[in-house]
């Protein structure tokens, strides 16, 4: 960033743009707070699309302002929501590719050249997520997380005649032991969330798979072990509930489905 | 889409529909969607030292995960 610009930065304001749509109703968000105070969203059109954009204070969206809100929980989900309240509010009134949170430009003009610039890759999101909405999938293990280390007999070991083993030798089974178990744990979750998996591809026109997340996240003490999310076409929907139900019983994990969402996890890869 | 807004109990000006929990919505606010290149915050989650904090962020949330189909959603 130049001098000149991070002047421009401190002293101007900033467009913040949302969403992409095709003729979005602007009914579907006038109540809405967007970002900013006292600046109302309004729409920007670019050649055939239209965006969702705001007005903001340039100074309030740098670099240094968003890593302070991103170590402040409260601030984080706070701008969160309120992106994906406009979100959520363009995409139910039209079809809409939705912009990760906190994409900004100088003003409109610079939004309208840059936006014009990737109109092809916005149309081709709009045909691939076109009467589709993406549903989130969690899996989490049967049993919760917490191993009582079972005290595992040590296998006398065959054809010796010694009279006892000894303390080492016993300890060294009782670590194998632990290891096998834990070994057959991790290849069990593995194979929970393959089965899990390849059963929502199945109904799904794609699925991806989003990070894991840490168990003081989840609220639970059960290990995660899919956090997936799939694109699913709008007539096939009603299906997620009894597959998930079915899913349930056969392998006695507890899955969390969401949705439907924005389709935020297949707008990127067209 | 989630289309109900419920009032969301923190001030003003930003306010959201309850119920999704933040870690899942970060998921996907954050890091996806079409990556245009802004001008003031070039793809923030592509920052190393943004996904880093964000990090430790996250593993220090205690975040309530509801029930399944606790949202009323049409499952």
């Amino acid at each position: 960033m130049t001098d000149r610009e991070t002047e421009q930065v401190s002293a101007e304001s900033a467009l913040y743009v949302f969403a992409v749509c095709r003729l979005p109703d602007p009914t579907a968000f006038a109540g809405l707070p967007g970002v900013a105070v006292g600046e109302a969203l309004r729409r920007l059109r670019f050649g055939e699309l239209t965006a969702i954009v705001q007005t903001v204070r340039a100074a309030d969206f740098t670099d240094e302002a968003w890593q302070a809100r991103m170590a402040d929980r409260g601030e984080l989900e706070r701008y969160a929501r309120a992106h994906h309240d406009v979100v959520s509010a363009a995409a139910a009134s039209c079809p809409t590719v939705p912009l990760p949170m906190a994409t900004l430009y100088h003003g409109e003009e610079r939004a309208q050249q840059a936006l014009l610039a990737e109109t092809e890759r916005f149309l081709a999101a709009l045909r691939r997520t076109a009467d589709h909405s993406e549903w989130g999938v969690k899996v989490y293990t049967a049993a919760p997380a917490v191993s009582v280390p079972a005290r595992t007999r040590p296998a006398t070991s065959p054809g010796s005649s010694r009279p006892t083993p000894g303390a080492g030798l016993a300890y060294l089974e009782r670590k194998r032991g632990a290891q096998a178990r834990r070994e057959r744990r991790h290849e069990d979750s593995l194979r929970l969330a393959e089965t899990v998996d390849a059963a929502f591809q199945g109904l799904a026109a794609a699925g991806r798979r989003l990070r894991l997340h840490v168990p003081e996240t989840t609220g639970t003490s059960h290990v995660q072990v899919l956090n997936a999310t799939y694109l699913v076409a709008e007539h096939r929907a009603a299906e997620l509930g009894p597959l998930t139900r079915a899913l349930q019983e056969s392998t006695g994990a507890r899955i969390d489905v969401s949705g439907p969402w924005v389709p935020y996890s297949f707008v990127g890869e067209v | 889409m989630e289309r109900e807004v419920v009032p969301w109990d923190n001030p003003e000006p930003l306010r959201g529909p309850v119920g999704v929990p933040l870690v899942d919505l970060l998921d996907r606010v954050l890091a996806t969607g079409v990556v245009v290149s802004g001008d003031l915050v070039i793809a923030i989650a592509d920052v190393p030292l943004v996904r880093l904090s964000l990090h430790a962020l996250l593993s220090s949330v205690n975040e309530r995960v509801p029930a399944p189909w606790a949202d009323g959603g049409p499952l």
